[in-house]
Parts: structure tokens; sequence; C-alpha cells
């Protein structure tokens, strides 16, 4: 009898353990405001836990503290737009330039690029990968070494783009903006369209987006909304508290930092 | 020493005045500049077009304007379609002394 009755106090400890531990339906929340002041954000990465934005209206790539005070500053940027980080380096696309610089410690470079865009809006860089979202030529442009994959061309259906705006590469997917076609599309590296996801969302401007182990978080632009979704594309919570006009996010140490273009800030949500 | 100065002063007033007065604003209202990629991808569109210069983007107005030097021209039909490889309709053009109205709406954003 106490046997059975200690056996059914375990099951309870571990269902409890289960439920509050490891519930995967745990919620993300608005924790607070980061005011930017001078700074008009478009693109937002991390490198080494610290943020970095892009303020394209003063053509800088600036890195800010928790406050939003800026603690350095890269200046001459043409119209820096989305982007990315990889080993120690920030990859910025200037979408005046039809080029893609990069942030080495002090020194700028250029990446050499086998196809040229026409306005780059954004780049993404993993394990000598690159992608470019290629914004007029509704395309994007997957560089490996030399070797040169075009996905999408311009349209409405699936496998087609329509002003892409970001990019992500993820465990050998490409995420795509489908910024004005007002969804996601998921891409393997050959260039096959795998998967549309948040057509059915009412989204007004599918801007930015980021990837984690298991959420797709996407920002709306003109909806001020941020929508997270499971890889299977169900439509997990939404986020607005905020945000205005919204067009970037980054996951930094399971916080989420989503730019608002519309009033120079970012809103912070944690999951608890 | 002095009048050296007052030289220079007199040049460099002669000098702005007639920059200011070759240069002629255009202005051209299009709708849908809120976003960021679209605003910069006029900007794009119109940088690299010969005589014009000091391109600026008017996201709340909804304008481009820009100045074009004396001598340089630049039909409003070829504004217009600098505008719609930017990927908008023009509305309104404002160049140099005359007001057009354009069809309305937009193509994409």
């Amino acid at each position: 009898m106490k046997k059975g009755k200690s056996i059914r106090s375990c099951i309870l400890a571990i269902a409890v353990i289960l439920f509050f531990g490891c519930n995967p339906s745990k919620k993300w929340n608005y924790l607070n405001e980061i005011s930017l002041q001078d700074i008009t954000p478009v693109g937002i990465t991390q490198l080494n836990g610290h943020l970095w934005i892009s303020d394209a209206k003063n053509n800088r790539l600036v890195s800010i503290d928790s406050n939003g005070q800026i603690v350095k500053v890269h200046d001459g940027f043409q119209r820096p737009m989305h982007i990315s980080e990889e080993n120690n380096k920030i990859y910025v696309p200037e979408f005046l330039t039809d080029s893609i610089k990069i942030i080495n410690g002090d020194n700028v470079e250029v990446l050499e690029l086998t196809e040229v865009p026409d306005a780059p809006a954004a780049v993404d860089v993993k394990d000598n990968i690159t992608v470019v979202a290629d914004f007029y030529n509704h395309r994007i442009i997957l560089q490996h070494h030399k070797q040169t994959v075009i996905i999408g061309e311009e349209g409405h259906i699936q496998g087609e783009l329509y002003y892409p705006t970001d990019v992500a590469l993820y465990e050998n997917k490409i995420f795509v903006a489908d910024a004005y076609n007002n969804r996601i599309q998921i891409f393997d590296l050959q260039g096959n369209s795998l998967q549309v996801i948040g057509d059915k969302n009412n989204i007004q401007v599918a801007m930015g987006l980021t990837v984690n182990s298991n959420e797709l978080f996407v920002v709306d632009f003109d909806g001020n909304r941020l929508l997270i979704y499971d890889f299977d594309g169900n439509l997990k919570q939404v986020l607005n508290k905020g945000l205005n006009n919204p067009s970037d996010v980054v996951l930094v140490r399971q916080r989420l930092y989503i730019v608002n273009y519309g009033s120079n800030s970012i809103s912070v949500y944690g999951k608890t | 020493m002095k009048r050296n100065f007052l030289g220079i002063l007199l040049l460099t007033f002669l000098f702005v005045g007639t920059s200011l007065a070759q240069s002629k604003q255009v202005k051209v209202k299009v709708d849908g500049l809120s976003c960021p990629f679209c605003a910069y991808g006029l900007e794009k569109k119109f940088k690299d077009v010969d005589g014009i210069e000091d391109i600026k983007i008017d996201i709340k107005e909804g304008t481009l304007s820009f100045l074009l030097e004396e001598g340089k021209i630049f039909p409003e039909e070829q504004i217009r379609k600098k505008v719609k490889q930017a990927g908008f309709t023009p509305k309104e053009i404002t160049y140099p002394e005359t007001s057009v109205k354009n069809e309305k709406g937009k193509i994409h954003p």
C-alpha cells in the first residue's frame, strides 16, 4: 500500500516537474522598452551578447548598451539594412552600393559576390554558405565558395518571391521574409520551396525574421505585430505591446529584441 | 589682408548665389513610402541619374525631392519611369514650375 502511494507520489512529482519545468507552452511576455533617440533602426544582430543596430538613415552601425546608449559606431555605410553575425564578424548589406561589407574588428572588408544583387536587403552567413535577399530582383542569392544558386523569381505562387527583405539560414534550410507576399517561405539549399508559413494570418509586410531551435519569429511591419510559429507553421503566439512598425528581431540569451522603426526603440520580451 | 578677406567673402557669396540659382527643385508625391526598403529603394533608383543631386525622401509627406542642375533635362516621363522602376506609381510631380496630376495608386508596396 505504502509502495503504491510512493509510486503515485513519484508520478505526480514528475508530472509537476514536466509541467512547470519543461512546459513547452511557456509564453513570451513584454519586459521593457529601450529608447534609441537619434538612431533610426532597421536591422539588429548581436555580437558577443552586445546588440548592434543598422541605422540606415544615418548610414552607420551602432552598438548600444541596455539603456540604448551608443557604445561604438561604425560610420560610412550607404543605407545598411538587415545585418547578421557569424564568427565574430558582422555582415552588412549596403542597399545603395549593391555590396556586402564585413566588419572584422576595426576593419571593414568587402565580401566577394559571384552574382550582383540590385539592392541587397539582408544577408546571413553560416558554415561558409552566404545568402543574400536581392530586393529588386525578387530572389535569394546563395553562394557557397564559388558556386551560386539562384532561388526564386518575381511572383506570388509558392516558390516565387515579391520583394524579399530578410533571410536566415538554419539547419540547411533558408527562411525568407517574402515581404510583399506577406508570408515566410522556406527553401532547401538547392532552391526548392519546402513550405509557406503565415499566408493565412493577414500579415501586412513580413519584413524581418529570426529562428531558434523550435520557433520562427516574424515581424509584421504594417500590422505592428510579431508572430511566433512552430516549424509546422502553426501560429503559437502574437506579440504587439510596444510594437510600432517593427522591422527586425533578434534573440539573445532568452530575450527577444524587436526593433521598432516607427518609434526609434526596441521592445524587449522574455519567456516566463 | 582685410581686403583679401572681403574678396574671399564676396566670391563665396557669388558662388553660393550662383549655385542656388542654377538648381531647381523637383518634387514627386509617392504613395507607400512608410517602409525603409521602399524609401531607400526610391533613393537608389534616382541616385545615379546624371544632373540631379540632394535627393531627399520625406517619409511623413510621402515625397521624393531632388535638385536638377541648370541645363539638365529630366522629362516627367523619365521621372515616372524611374519611380515605377522603384516599384511605385507617381501621383503628382512638380517639375520645376508646373504641377501635373498623374494616375493614383501604387503597384507595390
